[in-house]
């Protein structure tokens, strides 16, 4: 996979985070100028149980919440484990960086940097889905398994133009596997 | 010489900790106590207070052939009472959680009678007639061999154990059967399956950071005991892992 053209960042604190904590992180972070696609990740909070006698019955958790970011609205799916970022430059970071050490106190967090955490070239499974002409926003963000689009929250003022962005984020989940 | 088992090598409180839980003559500490109904709540087999439904007459009741391992091995309660087999089953975390799932079938095999275990990575489950397990059950929760926030009594989607805690400190559980209270209590509110409960079950506290360091069965570098330290287990292991590569060759002597 080549690299990203733009710089990206993963923030993985040391424990998953609660709904109340991550809504605080992704105001903190939607805040930023700069920032322009968010993909969070952590364990699967079904809707209904998914195995076993009561499979199908409905699943009520505290941690399946709806939490609300720039005034944007949407549900949980998973616990917050970590929280991808591509930003516009590096100096980007370091103000996400600024934005975790005010939020984690409690317990320490890796700030990791990269350009290949989010997928930055259409797969094949991206051709099948959206065509040749894919926007480019997409790609990286959706799970294939899900029919459900990417959260799009009001970007942060920007001094630059920056090609005019807008934040997006999407949810999205690991597997349940039994062992 | 009566022989005296070892129970297992090593001489880190890892190890201790290890041969405390498998020695059925070492006396487990009980931390918190739970009744007979907050069992079978938890477990989700019958309704509290029903009586036990039954896979066979009693054995009072039977024409047994004659053999003489029947004279010898007596029936636990269960068998004799014809009780279906029944399960439970726990998830530890790996961050210092104070039983595991080789641990539990261990300590189980030499404490328990009658009982038909299942070991994986993650998770552990014991079979055995339901009169049985309702005592098990209440034992292996009200000993040290459980604490609320790091084992979950969890029959199905048990995904968890290797995930990081989450921030309150609880394991997770995509099922969420039980929570941490503002009170600082953990409560059962599913049964084992996911099953709401008509009344939530009381666990207790949460074990401190410090205690289960102390307690667990788990080597950890990051968090507790390292590995490393206990240089009487590395030269066992290792022992037994070069004797099984060498068996392996099927050496000859010569």
């Amino acid at each position: 996979m080549p690299d990203s053209v733009f710089p990206q960042c993963r923030i993985v604190p040391l424990r998953l985070l609660s709904p109340a904590t991550t809504e605080r992180l992704l105001n903190q972070i939607a805040g930023i100028p700069g920032v322009r696609r968010a993909v969070i990740n952590g364990p699967s909070l079904p809707v209904t149980i998914p195995y076993g006698p009561a499979r199908g019955a409905a699943n009520p958790n505290t941690n399946r919440q709806t939490i609300q970011v720039r005034g944007t609205e949407f549900e949980m799916r998973g616990q917050t484990g970590m929280v991808t970022l591509e930003v516009r430059d590096e100096s980007v970071i370091e103000a996400v960086r600024n934005a975790c050490d005010e939020i984690f106190t409690a317990f320490p967090y890796t700030l990791q940097t990269g350009r290949q955490f989010i997928k930055s070239q259409a797969s094949l499974v991206d051709y099948a889905k959206y065509g040749p002409n894919a926007d480019e926003f997409i790609i990286g963000l959706t799970d294939p398994r899900r029919h459900d689009s990417p959260v799009i929250i009001p970007a942060a003022a920007c001094n630059d133009n920056g090609g005019g962005l807008s934040d997006q984020t999407q949810t999205e989940h690991t597997s349940n596997y039994s062992n | 010489m009566a022989y005296k088992p070892q129970y297992g090598p090593g001489t880190s409180i890892v190890a201790q900790n290890r041969r405390n839980q498998m020695n059925p003559g070492h006396e487990l500490e009980k931390l918190r106590s739970v009744t007979d109904e907050d069992v079978v709540l938890i477990l989700g087999h019958r309704a509290p207070g029903a009586a036990y439904p039954t896979a066979h007459p009693p054995l009072a009741e039977q024409q047994e052939p004659e053999d003489p391992m029947r004279k010898i091995v007596k029936p636990t309660d269960g068998a004799k009472a014809g009780d279906r087999v029944r399960y439970v089953q726990f998830a530890d975390s790996m961050f210092n959680a104070p039983s595991q799932p080789y641990q539990r079938t261990y300590a189980e095999m030499y404490r328990f009678r009658a009982i038909d275990s299942g070991t994986l990575s993650g998770r552990q489950i014991v079979e055995c007639r339901e009169r049985d397990l309702d005592q098990y059950a209440k034992f292996l929760i009200e000993t040290e061999m459980f604490d609320p926030a790091t084992v979950g009594i969890r029959g199905a989607t048990v995904h968890g154990h290797s995930l990081r805690l989450a921030e309150d400190g609880m394991m997770f559980d995509a099922l969420q059967r039980c929570v941490l209270g503002d009170d600082g209590v953990v409560k059962y509110v599913k049964d084992q399956v996911g099953v709401p409960l008509d009344r939530p079950v009381d666990v207790g506290k949460p074990m401190n950071e410090k205690w289960l360091k102390e307690h667990t069965t788990m080597f950890h570098s990051l968090v507790g005991t390292a590995f490393r330290e206990d240089e009487e287990y590395i030269e066992y292991i290792q022992r037994i892992h070069t004797l099984r590569t060498k068996y392996g060759f099927m050496p000859k002597e010569e």
